[in-house]
């Protein structure tokens, strides 16, 4: 119980202390908050209590101030009533299982909430659990998600897993927030309830035993953080629309501008967090965050230099921390990367990976068919935002493709284990794209008419 | 909503259904088993998910001291139990081991845990490296499987008795065969020196008991030394000195009493000189022209570069390994 207090308090209000924004969006921004600075701090070798009570004393503090304060968010008018209850039925549902039902993965209990004891136990991130004391495989994982877990196990003084089944819930229900918010405001408020109603519903995010909500996995968390910095991009190109009317915002009349949304310096910034947030949730991350900024500075121009900032500042801060630890046994995919060349006949593997696993009906239904469906409609409407979308998928997939050429595990044996994981990373741009194909279908049918 | 165009309506079910349909069930069923656990205590629950092995963690986890580090002993197929034992067992630190040979090859490393867990998928238990390495050599093939036995005799000595390990895969064992061809049954009474270690066993008539090591299975040790065989009964034995990691094995002599005329062969790498006294009495031996006292059942051994000249009442032999890792004995007159 104590876990799920600490959870839905202090990661919002730390994420609502540098701005009022929706609640899904502060969940997330205060996790990867919280998890950065504390980062950030332990590098700094300063003492990670002591981090945390600053985190909290500020974050609570000004959290809660500026939710007083400040004047709030345009909220959406108009509540699509059905997709909403889809959304809500798996999500308590699930928050009925997560209550009840003990931790069961494999990556969760052998790596990530392992890390989270870890550093709850030692409060620090370079203590002897990182230091060869005690068996941790993936030494070398980045820890913003561990770091969380290890908030609340802290804060609850209790290690079990237990306190840390909400976390992995919250950032679920949180990146649905995200995404019927974001898209709402973007495309539709129906489109974006409805995006927000699919993903709750894709067996990968919801049932499946590695990688859903259920597990300890840090894949929903990167899918969410990648979301967070793909809708900046997007808003970046797409004017927002006017949340009543889903007019381009420049045509709707009395609605007060979106603090949020409204400084194309703070957005910089907000990207910057994002693409830092990735960086330090998992290895992948680091990736994403380069195929990001490189798409990026197409769409922020000079404005780029923040967000690369932020990004070289994660990025130290990890090579710094893993140049203090062992390595444990995971792939050095950097010093693979010279071998590709000899290891071309992993090729046709890791080509036919993503299509084959996007085709998996009982992991992913027809969703993957009906977002290409969608990017074909979605780039006739508005070439800009569907050419943003379709690149930070394929770009994506294509680093990973490249990563699949290099590994030495048995390549079938990796693709079969990770590639649905992979493609949780891109479910934000894949839904942003079926917004986009819905509209244009439906102005399309309007048309006809 | 009626003005909406049908088709994307459409199409948005159908996708909405096409997930749903996976994950509806799935969820129910989740939510049921979540139901079905809802009356148990967490870590019942925990139990019922993961059966006795869950259970056997928490056992381990009340018995392990909380501050001294485990290794945790797996086989191959064993790997994800040792890691969530790991995970179950935090804080207490452990260090994983594939295989007991990883463990004993780790043996120069100041750090390495004492405190052994074996694991397997369907347990964890607290064990000790010896029981480990017993069952491993039970579960495996003696080296010699038609052993060629002594004539009858009452008593004899075996001048080399072991049960050791060397680096892996390196297993030095005596696979011993007694059989007791009288028709009245045998009480044997084994005597493992210079330890002093005795045990009697009873073999039948007409019986032969076998051992894939009979150091360790008689006297639950691992050691070297040299034993004592007493019988009332003639019996004929057949003792090998062997390496399960090479699966080599050396028939050993079963001896009478003193000999010191070591017959000259070629010797190659670790060759060691070994001199036993068989008498419960001190003697004196002449080592390459040097008085060496050998207290009584004494078992001493020494590295050699070459063959000695040895005399006295004691029993002498040399052990020197070919190349290829078989040890050769050569023995005296």
């Amino acid at each position: 119980m104590i876990g799920l207090v600490v959870t839905f308090v202090i990661f919002p209000l730390v994420g609502w202390s540098i701005g009022r924004r929706s609640i899904g969006e502060a969940f997330l921004f205060g996790a990867g908050l919280t998890g950065t600075l504390l980062f950030l701090a332990g590098v700094a070798h300063v003492p990670l209590v002591v981090a945390l009570g600053l985190i909290v004393v500020w974050g609570v503090g000004s959290g809660v101030w500026e939710l007083m304060h400040r004047s709030r968010t345009p909220q959406l008018t108009s509540h699509p009533w059905l997709p909403t209850i889809l959304m809500c039925v798996p999500l308590i549902a699930l928050t009925f299982v997560a209550a009840i039902t003990p931790l069961s993965d494999f990556d969760g209990r052998a790596f990530w909430a392992l890390k989270a004891k870890g550093i709850a136990h030692e409060r620090a991130i370079d203590g002897p659990f990182f230091r060869g004391a005690t068996l941790d495989p993936r030494n070398h994982y980045p820890i913003l998600i561990p770091l969380d877990g290890a908030v609340i196990l802290g804060v609850a003084h209790d290690s079990d897993d237990r306190q840390l089944r909400w976390l992995y819930l919250g950032l679920l229900a949180a990146f649905a927030l995200l995404v019927r918010e974001r898209i709402g405001r973007l495309v539709s408020p129906a489109a974006g309830a409805w995006c927000a109603a699919l993903l709750v519903w894709v067996p990968q995010f919801a049932v499946e035993p590695e990688g859903s909500a259920l597990s300890a996995y840090s894949d929903i968390a990167l899918a969410a953080f990648a979301a967070g910095a793909f809708f900046e991009l997007v808003e970046e190109v797409l004017p927002p629309r006017d949340l009543a009317t889903s007019q381009p915002r420049d045509l709707a009349t009395s609605q007060p501008r979106d603090l949020a949304t409204s400084q194309p310096r703070d957005r910089a910034i907000r990207f910057g967090l994002w693409l830092a947030f990735l960086v330090l949730t998992k290895s992948e991350g680091l990736p994403f965050a380069l195929v990001l900024l490189v798409i990026g500075a197409f769409v922020f121009r000079k404005r780029i230099v923040i967000p690369a900032i932020t990004s070289v500042i994660a990025a130290f801060a990890l090579y710094v921390w893993r140049a203090r630890i062992p390595a444990g046994d995971e792939e050095d995919i950097l010093r693979m990367l010279p071998t590709v060349f000899q290891k071309l006949h992993h090729l046709g593997d890791a080509l036919a990976a993503f299509p084959a696993h996007m085709s998996l009906f009982p992991r992913w239904g027809l969703f993957w068919i009906a977002v290409v469906i969608a990017a074909v409609l979605a780039w006739r409407v508005d070439r800009r935002a569907a050419r943003l979308a379709i690149s930070v998928i394929l770009a994506m997939l294509a680093v990973y493709a490249g990563v699949y050429i290099a590994t030495e595990w048995v390549v079938s044996d990796l693709i079969a284990v990770t590639a649905d994981r992979l493609l949780m990373h891109v479910i934000a741009p894949a839904l942003f794209l079926l917004a986009l194909g819905a509209r244009a279908a439906v102005r399309s049918s309007w048309n006809r008419d | 909503m009626s003005e909406r165009p049908l088709i994307p309506r459409i199409a948005c079910a159908l996708l909405f259904l096409s997930l749903a349909v996976t994950t509806l069930p799935r969820l129910v069923g989740l939510v049921n088993n979540a139901r079905t656990l809802l009356p148990l205590g967490y870590e019942a629950r925990r139990e019922k998910q993961m059966g006795p092995w869950y259970a056997s963690v928490e056992t381990l986890r009340r018995e392990l001291p909380l501050h001294e580090p485990a290794a945790l002993i797996a086989g191959p197929r064993d790997v994800e139990s040792a890691v969530f034992a790991n995970y179950y067992l935090y804080p207490i630190r452990t260090r994983l081991f594939v295989g007991r040979d990883n463990y004993r090859n780790a043996a120069p490393d100041p750090a390495l845990p004492k405190t052994i867990v074996a694991v397997t998928a369907d347990r964890v238990t607290r064990t000790t490296y010896d029981t480990l390495r017993d069952r491993d050599l039970r579960a495996g093939h003696r080296v010699v499987g038609a052993p060629t036995l002594s004539e009858p005799r009452t008593t004899f000595i075996l001048p080399m008795a072991a049960s050791l390990d060397g680096p892996a895969p390196e297993t030095f064992v005596i696979e011993a065969t007694i059989a007791n061809p009288n028709p009245a049954p045998a009480e044997v009474r084994v005597t493992f020196w210079p330890k002093g270690l005795v045990r009697t066993i009873t073999i039948a008539p007409g019986a032969t008991v076998k051992y894939y090591d009979v150091v360790h299975q008689l006297f639950g040790v691992l050691d070297r030394g040299w034993m004592r065989v007493d019988s009332p009964l003639p019996l004929r034995a057949a003792f090998y000195f062997a390496n399960r990691g090479h699966g080599d094995a050396t028939l050993l002599p079963n001896i009478a009493g003193p000999a010191t005329g070591i017959v000259a062969a070629p010797i190659y790498r670790d060759t060691k000189l070994f001199v036993i006294n068989p008498a419960a009495t001190p003697v004196t031996a002449v080592v390459g022209g040097v008085s060496f006292p050998f207290g009584p059942h004494a078992f001493v051994s020494w590295p050699v570069t070459s063959i000695p000249r040895v005399s006295g009442d004691v029993y002498a032999f040399v052990a020197t390994r070919e190349m290829n890792g078989r040890t050769d004995f050569l023995w005296p007159r």
